[in-house]
């Protein structure tokens, strides 16, 4: 048997069998707890279903234990497994409507990159100044006058996050726009609109792809921040920020898990995103070191 | 350049962005009125409430008519748009008052809270940034950037529980929300500022995250350069060559994020008073959602974009007074 | 330092007799970058006594400019030194300028004991300050009144009026004489000046070569970092030729300008106008790539298989060192 002291600790042995630099380690650890937390609540339903009606009035505010690992709120329902729930949904919300705003985004900064001249001068006003709004009152607002519904939280955060998107496409466009092979088709006789789609779209799509994963936490946080304030999803569905909305009444009695679980999920996938973006940035742009090792 | 030249440079710019600016924020106020006009929701059956079950037909009919709500679209909108620059900022249908009686009474509370936060954001974190700079890679340093990217992920409103969890609830310090002690029979300032402990550190805390990494890379980046290398080879204390060279270059750049952040800091203030249960604006607005109050929405929302507007445009100015090298005539 | 002493430094007819001030020994500096190791000075050997004014010369990119940072603890995180640098302050402890650490270069070496004139004025003062407020900070900092910034400035040739403008309104000359007031404001024992005269005219480069010479002459002690040798030949007590990381000759100045013993110093006096006017053959080798052997073999005519080996400084009679297997005799036709 190895004796124990000369045997390297565990985490050094996960870096050398993973050949991993030490800055990487915290990269794993994100890469990995996001996927178990994204997967397992997409599977969710297979494995763990939920009945989103049920209450247990005689398990109401049960703190953190084996049988509930997160306690139960104040309805006695299993806090853990609505955060599941929570997470799933918020999820679903978060990535219909980054994709809408990133479609936004893709279309108006498009337009305004090929274009050019007058167009793309008021176009890009238009954004400054939607910037200048603050995002979630506007967000509120379009809530307000839609009413409170699934169709009214996509809509509010696909017309309030689409401005990055905006200006990241219509940089791109214009950047290749002045390349020797944007010139070569136009003078091949090729019309604006095959320029767009045949030879400008599919260099802009891959940067689309990623700016639109990483607003998905963007989508979330202001999901949940609507749903907290009460003007997000229908309240029976298990939302990360219905849950926290919920929870706040039994905070006060003590019962801090109720809101403060679903809220420690979102922290959680927001930290690990974070942490990788922070990695591909370091990849990709040398210039711009992130230095977060963790 | 002389003083009073720059006097008359700021003079001009700031004729010029008032003239981009009027515009854009007409355009704003038309897009946020077409959207209130496509809403389903009936003004008079929402001002109604419950009321509106039993009322009868005509009398709904006769409050559309009072406030022109069947006349077109665009005749309502200049109706609206005109009684807004004659100071009528029109009538409040869930709180049953004049917007602008609305606003004189909350304003000022929100202000407060963002104000001290943004003050104490910005201190903490020019602080914090330039000494972390300071020792590049070192422990101080790494400790700090992984708390910002940590306090980054947290939801403000989540934080704010927290929070009360802990110094309210767990430990007791502090109370867990409202303005004044319930049994106090007026507004004492000392008290209102135990209450406003938690709030704005929350708030402070949560917008911090972005100021610090900023400025520490600014400030890392500033370490490098010739001139900050040259203060340290005169000799000059380590307090010096930091505030005084390293930081004081990267401040330009700080002062436009600290401007295109305040639209974050705004939101964050009406999460952070609802948590806190605050009489500021965050607790109407989110009462006016809930009832579709359209003129007291639209008229918050126009008036914190005019304020981050001037804003921004301060900071500008701001920016030029501290750089010799901005001139304003252009 | 004994294994300096051991190195014979040129007998300077000006400085032969006072203390050695700074003495250099085995000092390496290399950068490591993403993909590759850059070695910008290698084991360096130098002595520079009180009242001595050393010109360092040589092409751009040789490292010259990293000595300076270096002998300031002001190199990049990514850059490593070996050696020493042992500076002997006339009333207290020899303090070693590399492994001495942060603080007390900070506390007591920097500014007071070595001073350092940057090499580019134009990004070496504050852009949102004016000069008078960089000197007046850099004077109360020293323990010196603020007042004495109009001397300084006309000691550098400035008038004290342009002290009130800020950076970009100086014009390139001007910047450069307020960076060396700032450097000379502390007053220091040492002061390495990097490049002090780029763009300034004749009758200002002589009146800042003065001003160095001068100085020495009061006791203190110059480095001059120049790739102008008609300028280090005026003012220099000795002369070091840097090439491609190392000093390839250390020798007295008029030895070395009447009969350089290096190839590569031969060369470099070739290249003057008033000589030959031949430029040097060949181009400077990468510092990320240099050879194992003589870094000068493959420009030199006098390369041989021995080249491939490292040549150590070596003693030239009548003092100095010369790093060469192929020295050229004194007398011979080079």
């Amino acid at each position: 048997m190895a004796d124990l002291a000369t045997r390297p600790p565990l985490l050094h042995v996960a870096r050398s069998r993973l050949r991993l630099r030490p800055g990487q380690t915290g990269v794993v650890i994100a890469g990995l707890v996001l996927l178990t937390t994204v997967a397992g609540s997409l599977l969710a339903p297979l494995v763990w279903p939920l009945d989103q009606s049920a209450v247990a009035l005689d398990q109401t505010r049960l703190a953190p234990s084996w049988t509930h690992l997160a306690g139960t709120d104040d309805l006695g329902r299993d806090v853990a497994h609505r955060a599941v729930y929570g997470l799933r949904v918020s999820l679903l919300v978060g990535a219909v409507a980054a994709l809408v705003a990133t479609v936004l985004g893709g279309v108006v900064g498009g337009i305004a990159g090929t274009l050019g001249g007058r167009v793309d001068r008021i176009l890009m006003r238009i954004v400054d100044t939607i910037a200048a709004m603050p995002h979630l009152l506007l967000g509120i607002f379009i809530v307000a006058m839609l009413r409170p519904s699934l169709g009214a939280v996509i809509a509010s955060v696909g017309l309030t996050h689409w401005l990055s998107t905006a200006r990241i496409v219509r940089s791109e466009v214009l950047s290749l726009r002045n390349r020797p092979f944007i010139d070569a088709a136009i003078s091949g006789g090729a019309g604006r609109l095959r320029v767009l789609t045949r030879h400008l779209l599919p260099h802009v799509l891959p940067r689309l792809a990623l700016a639109t994963t990483l607003m998905i936490p963007h989508a979330v946080w202001h999901e949940t921040a609507l749903s907290f304030l009460g003007l997000g999803l229908p309240p029976h569905l298990a939302s990360l920020g219905n849950m926290i909305n919920d929870g706040q009444g039994s905070l006060l009695t003590g019962a801090w898990w109720a809101s403060l679980a679903p809220g420690a999920v979102i922290v959680v996938v927001t930290f690990a995103i974070a942490v990788l973006a922070a990695r591909w940035r370091d990849r990709f742009d040398p210039r711009v070191r992130a230095e977060l090792h963790l | 350049m002389t003083r009073s030249g720059r006097l008359a440079g700021a003079r001009a710019v700031l004729r010029r962005r008032l003239l981009v600016a009027v515009p854009v924020l007409a355009a704003t106020s038309v897009g946020m009125f077409a959207l209130g006009a496509a809403s389903p929701v009936d003004p008079a059956k929402q001002y109604a409430g419950a009321a509106a079950f039993t009322a009868s037909e005509e009398n709904l009919a006769q409050l559309r008519a009072n406030w022109g709500v069947d006349d077109p679209v665009p005749v309502q909108y200049l109706r609206w748009i005109g009684n807004l620059v004659r100071g009528d900022l029109g009538w409040s249908t869930s709180r049953h008052e004049p917007v602008a009686s609305v606003l004189a009474a909350r304003a000022g509370w929100t202000l407060l809270l963002i104000g001290v936060a943004l003050a104490l954001a910005l201190v903490g974190s020019l602080l914090l940034g330039s000494l972390a700079a300071y020792r590049r890679g070192g422990l101080f340093d790494r400790a700090l950037r992984a708390g910002a990217y940590a306090v980054q992920s947290m939801p403000v409103f989540w934080l704010g529980l927290a929070a009360i969890a802990v110094f309210a609830l767990a430990l007791g310090w502090l109370p867990a929300g409202g303005l004044t002690d319930v049994t106090a029979t007026g507004t004492s300032w000392g008290d209102v500022a135990h209450h406003l402990i938690l709030p704005v550190g929350v708030l402070a805390v949560s917008q911090a995250p972005w100021f610090v990494l900023f400025v520490r890379d600014a400030v890392a980046e500033s370490m490098r350069d010739d001139h900050v290398l040259a203060a340290r080879a005169r000799g000059l204390p380590g307090r010096t060559v930091l505030f005084g060279h390293a930081l004081r270059t990267a401040l330009l750049p700080f002062l436009t994020l600290v401007g295109t952040h305040l639209p974050e800091l705004v939101g964050g203030a009406v999460l952070v008073e609802t948590v806190f249960s605050l009489p500021g604006l965050g607790a109407v607005t989110v009462a006016a959602a809930l009832g579709s109050d359209f003129p007291l929405l639209a008229a918050i929302t126009l008036a914190t974009t005019a304020v981050v507007l001037a804003a921004n445009l301060a900071t500008d100015l701001a920016y030029a007074a501290a750089d010799p090298r901005v001139r304003l005539d252009g | 330092m004994t294994t300096t002493e051991s190195v014979p430094a040129p007998a300077s007819a000006r400085a032969a007799t006072s203390r050695p001030l700074l003495a250099v020994d085995g000092l390496g500096v290399e950068f490591r970058l993403r993909d590759a190791r850059v070695r910008a000075v290698t084991d360096l050997h130098l002595t520079v006594r009180a009242g001595e004014l050393l010109a360092v010369v040589g092409e751009s990119g040789c490292g010259k400019s990293v000595l300076a940072h270096a002998l300031l603890g002001l190199l990049p995180g990514n850059a490593t030194t070996t050696g020493h640098a042992v500076l002997h302050e006339s009333d207290g402890e020899p303090v070693d300028l590399i492994t001495c650490g942060q603080r007390q270069l900070a506390r007591r070496v920097r500014g007071r004991l070595v001073g350092l004139v940057p090499q580019s004025p134009a990004t070496a003062l504050n852009p949102v300050r004016t000069g008078r407020r960089l000197l007046a900070e850099t004077l109360r900092a020293h323990g010196r009144d603020r007042a004495d910034a109009d001397q300084l400035a006309v000691d550098v040739g400035l008038d004290p009026a342009d002290l009130d403008r800020y950076p970009h309104e100086l014009s390139g000359g001007m910047a450069q004489r307020l960076v060396t007031a700032l450097a000379l404001a502390p007053d220091p024992a040492l002061l390495i000046a990097d490049e002090p005269t780029t763009g300034l005219d004749r009758p200002l480069v002589d009146h800042t070569l003065d001003l160095l010479r001068r100085r020495c002459d009061n006791g203190a002690a110059v480095v001059l970092i120049t790739h102008d040798l008609a300028a280090a030949r005026r003012v220099a007590d000795t002369v070091a030729v840097m090439y491609a990381s190392r000093v390839v000759e250390h020798r007295d100045t008029d030895e070395l300008f009447t009969a350089p013993t290096h190839p590569y110093a031969s060369a470099l006096l070739d290249a003057l106008p008033d000589r030959a006017f031949r430029p040097v053959p060949g181009d400077p080798p990468m510092l990320t790539a240099l050879p194992p052997g003589c870094a000068f073999a493959p420009r030199c005519p006098h390369r041989t298989d021995t080249c491939a080996h490292p040549p150590e400084p070596t003693p030239v009679a009548g003092g100095g060192t010369v790093a060469c297997h192929h020295p050229i005799r004194t007398g011979a036709n080079p």
